[in-house]
């Protein structure tokens, strides 16, 4: 699968990037929602997995501005926070799931088959 | 946090700029969420910015055991942002850029940037890292937002850094004997008046309490002295008599003797007549409250009623180890609280216990007697006499001697085989007294004094016999 991972902090960034790659997916990343944004752009993925709060543009903006670009609004997004799990719950219309932080490494593995089959689908 | 702000001379200006410096452990990541947590209540807006620092997540983890930090807050109020790639990828300047466009787009009025010491390595000269700070603080300014850096690097006073920020806060985390004693100094402040040296402080489950030094924070008393001449009846039968009415208002007895010769009995007794219009506080170092009314029941008197009814109040703190600022913002708060006029101290070697640096003591007493006699409080301090029967008396050091005004001396004496009490009065404060020893009896009607020793010679070294003619 094609993965975009947004995320401002380095650590958990370099974690997934590397993990996701080992799992057999194509990863790009970025630090915060405007750089993803453009990625995207570039180079439609299959699945978004971004966190929440994080500078220029947060994850909820991020999505808020795939759903409104016709091209993108089908696009997967999987939020990870570390408290905003319940604001991100409200709005099903944006996220197709929402993870808590901290996870574990093969919940998210997990998470990815089941929203990439779903895309399949 | 008011012990800090009171160190801070008011607080951290607004839209001034500070850096927080202290070794990891002393306490900085913690201060900066407090402060962040407190703006945030206050409904104001908070960007608490890291670099490569432990991630986000395990931050919250290790703050939610701290009553200060509320979960609702994140990402509304409190926002964390890691900065790290931004500098990795783009440099200071990018970082500044992004600080700029943050704190207008969430209206914060408080910067919080934990990690200086990583922007510093990034940095390829000292002029890189001041124009940095410098350009952080004055977008920051222009907007009113207060900035604090949290670093853990030893900057000297000359560093780029400290030429450009408001203020310096330094916290400190050393060993003194086998306790750890965390103190904090201000090393820089401008534009605000700060109290200067070290001032300890603690990390409890409610964050970092800052106590001021006593001596420091009440360099004059917190309100005007007006002396009362009128005397306070001490409600132990025969002493008023001998002391021209009781002990003069707002006046500090020194209570001296050696265990069991009756001193907390005094101070029972003292203690005893507290009412409405004269409220009453035991701040005691050894017996718990219930083991205290147990004892006033032995003497007859009923303490319990007083308590129930709000004109006493027994706080005890174990003798253990103790901030001696700590102890002293506990007593004086207690005696605000209650305008409270009759004080038991037992013993002020409690707080000579509680001191790292014993030699200020002579000033912390001084600051805590003023205040307590500008606040009309008459206070009754005991003094541990270390030997039952001794020649030597010992009392405090002479310094702090001198700032009390009456002193009282208890002590045992055998005489023709028997072990007896005495009390004398050796000063009372622009009165004279008796100070012929007084014989002193303990029975279930209290403490009480039943006339002058039979003469003897030899009673003041515990030892005496009959005059031989």
């Amino acid at each position: 699968m094609n993965i975009v991972v947004v995320e401002d902090e380095f650590l958990i960034a370099d974690m997934l990037v590397v993990s996701l790659e080992e799992a057999g997916h194509q990863v790009r990343a970025a630090a915060h929602g405007a750089a993803a944004l453009q990625l995207i752009r570039e180079q439609t993925p299959d699945l978004v997995i971004t966190d929440f709060m994080m500078p220029l543009m947060t994850g909820l903006e991020l999505a808020e501005a795939l759903k409104a670009d016709t091209q993108l609004r089908k696009l997967p997004i999987l939020l990870v926070s570390g408290a905003q799990g319940a604001i991100a719950r409200d709005r099903q219309d944006l996220f197709d799931l929402v993870l808590d932080k901290p996870y574990r490494l093969d919940t998210i593995l997990d998470a990815v088959e089941q929203l990439g089959g779903q895309t399949k689908g | 946090m008011p012990g800090l702000d009171r160190i801070l001379g008011g607080g951290f200006v607004e839209g001034a700029s500070y850096i927080v410096q202290g070794q990891p452990g002393a306490g900085k990541t913690i201060l900066g969420n407090q402060i962040a947590f407190a703006t945030a209540q206050s409904g104001r807006r908070v960007l608490y910015i890291t670099l490569l620092a432990e991630t986000h997540d395990r931050l919250f983890q290790s703050l939610s055991t701290l009553s200060f930090f509320d979960k609702r807050h994140l990402g509304e109020k409190v926002t964390y942002l890691s900065v790290f790639q931004t500098l990795s990828k783009e440099g200071l300047h990018a970082v500044v850029s992004l600080l700029r466009k943050e704190t207008k787009k969430r209206e914060a009025s408080l910067i919080v940037f934990d990690g200086l010491l990583n922007a510093r390595d990034q940095a390829k000269t000292d002029l890189d890292v001041k124009t940095f700070v410098a350009e952080v603080q004055s977008q920051a300014a222009f907007a009113g937002c207060t900035v604090l850096f949290l670093t853990s690097a030893r900057m000297e006073d000359n560093s780029p850094e400290h030429t450009m920020v408001d203020g310096v806060l330094e916290l400190h985390e050393e060993l003194v004997g086998v306790r750890t004693v965390r103190r904090a100094r201000v090393r820089k402040s401008r534009g605000s008046a700060a109290l200067g040296g070290f001032h300890q402080y603690e990390i409890t489950g409610e964050g970092i309490a800052l106590f001021p030094r006593i001596e420091a924070a009440f360099g004059t008393p917190s309100v005007d002295d007006f002396p009362d001449p009128r005397p306070l009846t001490t409600n132990i039968e025969g002493l008023d008599g001998i002391t021209g009415g009781g002990l003069p208002q707002g006046s500090t007895t020194l209570l001296v003797g050696p265990s069991g010769s009756g001193k907390t009995s005094f101070g029972i007794n003292f203690l005893a007549a507290s009412c409405a219009a004269e409220p009453g506080l035991l701040f005691g170092f050894y017996e718990t409250p219930d083991r205290i009314l147990l004892k006033a029941k032995a003497l007859g008197l009923d303490l319990a009623r007083a308590i129930d009814n709000g004109d006493l109040e027994i706080l005890w703190q174990p003798l253990t180890e103790n901030l001696l600022d700590k102890l002293a913002y506990r007593l004086l708060d207690a005696v605000s609280a209650r305008g409270v006029k009759r004080l038991f101290v037992d013993s002020l070697g409690g707080f000579e216990r509680a001191a790292v640096h014993p030699p200020r003591l002579v000033e912390f007493f001084a600051a805590l007697t003023n205040e307590l006699r500008a606040r009309n409080v008459t206070t009754v301090g005991t003094w541990e006499q270390r030997d039952l029967f001794a020649k030597e008396v010992a009392a405090p050091g002479p310094e702090i001697s001198s700032l009390l005004d009456n002193l009282i001396m208890m002590r045992h004496v055998e005489f023709r085989s028997q072990y007896r009490r005495l009390l004398s009065v050796l000063k009372v404060r622009d009165r004279s007294c008796d100070a012929a020893a007084q014989e002193v009896i303990i029975d279930g009607n209290g403490l009480a004094i039943c006339g002058p020793f039979e003469p003897a010679t030899g009673v003041s070294t515990g030892l005496a016999g009959p005059l031989t003619s």
